[in-house]
């Protein structure tokens, strides 16, 4: 009887936690609490964020250590690989700004904006978020440096992703690998639009074209499009082809971009205060 | 200074949080980490039944859930099942054995990232996918790895309420 006794007040617990997690889980899914939730959340982001800062201080030597001798084989390789890439880019790089005045010059022509001159605040990567299943990292910039939900987060290499959750110190920023992640891209080469997908972390994005008829070579670069109601201004480097595919019979071609941003390495990012048109 | 017990619970949690959020956040293998959050809850159920179990699966994932992009509640509610349901299976377990505790704790950490990944997709978050299964094997892997140290860290906690009831209420 006791026994029973005790293992109905245990059900009765469970039933009431169960429920309490679900009503919050509904309250903030549906948004339907006037954003208290979310203000909680906030806070206490907000209020771990120096004691984390500090943990961090004495981890990340520690948390370095262990990736060297993790990555230490593939070290001398990318070195030779990343020095040979430079090579390239320095030549590339003179090309690029001879092109880039003469853009610059026909856009003032046609008055266009330039993305070049949007303003932005540089912030650090804090940490990648602690979960296995989102891929987003956090940054030292929030609310009180004027990040809002939506901006494009960039580094010069190019695109990273975009913010989706701010608070007064401390933004959430959604990475493009992240399979919730769409961005709508421009071929470089044929100006041809398309979606690129997150494929997930280490992955290349796949690529979906408007039209298939395209010619796609590998290597070309792929810039955000910018189209009216697009989540990202125009002109950001995305990535580059790596491959380009159509099985037999298939409508589509298979596409697969490699992001221009190291995302697993990213230490330094820059927020570009531009948000998307509602 | 004697430390005051009633201080021992807070401090297990923001330890966890820290150590989840910091240190284990670093150390990804296949770009997979240690559910430390879920891992308390574990603990709990095994050192203290499965209503103690519950109420740690059910802060802890709360905790996590602050600091995590997905609606709140999520971790929460799976957190409180996966404590409660160790709790229940552990009753029945002769704890004398080192393993029992490293082989539970491998198992329900699986059953909780598989069952975490379910209830998100209801709620319309891209989960289920071939990283799933990298996801399940590497956090219950490491999870068993951690295991010694959560149990020692929630027993410790629990150190405040020996004196009056006893662990298995």
């Amino acid at each position: 009887m006791a026994v029973y006794r005790r293992s109905r007040r245990h059900r009765f617990f469970l039933v009431l936690l169960a429920l309490t997690s679900v009503t919050v889980l509904t309250l903030d899914y549906r948004g339907a609490d006037d954003g208290a939730l979310r203000a909680v959340r906030q806070t206490a982001r907000d209020a771990f964020a120096p004691i984390q800062a500090a943990a961090d201080r004495v981890v990340s030597p520690v948390a370095g250590v262990f990736s060297t001798i993790r990555d230490f084989g593939d070290l001398k390789s990318e070195n030779e690989r990343l020095r040979r890439q430079l090579d390239e880019a320095r030549a590339d790089a003179i090309r690029g700004a001879d092109a880039d005045r003469e853009r610059q010059g026909l856009l003032q022509l046609q008055g266009i904006d330039y993305t070049g001159g949007l303003d932005s605040v540089p912030a650090r990567v804090i940490s990648t978020a602690p979960t296995n299943f989102q891929l987003t990292i956090t940054i030292d910039r929030g609310s009180d440096a004027k990040v809002e939900v939506g901006m494009p987060v960039v580094t010069a290499a190019g695109l990273v992703g975009r913010v989706t959750e701010v608070s007064k110190l401390r933004s959430t920023v959604l990475l493009i690998t992240d399979p919730q992640s769409n961005v709508g891209v421009r071929l470089a080469n044929s100006g041809e639009q398309g979606v690129a997908r997150g494929g997930g972390s280490r992955n290349p994005l796949p690529l979906e074209l408007i039209t298939t008829e395209v010619p796609v070579e590998v290597g070309e670069p792929v810039v955000t499009s910018g189209l009216e109601r697009g989540l990202f201004p125009p002109q950001i480097p995305v990535g580059q082809v790596r491959s380009a595919s159509a099985a037999p019979g298939a409508l589509q071609k298979d596409i697969l971009l490699d992001p221009s941003v190291d995302l697993l390495r990213i230490e330094f990012v820059r927020v570009l205060f531009w948000k998307p048109a509602s | 200074m004697r430390e005051d017990p009633r201080l021992r619970m807070p401090l297990m949690f923001i330890t966890a949080l820290l150590v989840q959020t910091t240190v284990l956040s670093r150390v990804r293998v296949f770009d997979v980490m240690p559910d430390f959050m879920l891992l308390v809850a574990v603990a709990g159920g095994i050192t203290a039944g499965p209503t103690r179990g519950a109420a740690l699966g059910f802060v802890s994932g709360m905790l996590i859930d602050l600091f995590l992009p997905t609606p709140l509640g999520l971790s929460a509610l799976v957190f409180t099942l996966v404590g409660y349901w160790v709790g229940i299976a552990n009753a029945g377990v002769l704890r004398s054995a080192w393993y029992i505790p490293v082989l539970t704790a491998g198992t329900a950490s699986v059953a909780g990232v598989v069952c975490y990944a379910l209830v998100g997709s209801v709620l319309g978050e891209r989960m289920i996918n071939g990283h799933l299964v990298t996801i399940a094997a590497v956090v219950g892997v490491s999870n068993a790895v951690l295991a010694p140290l959560a149990v020692k860290l929630v027993a410790w906690s629990f150190g405040s309420l020996k004196a009056g009831t006893p662990l298995s209420a």
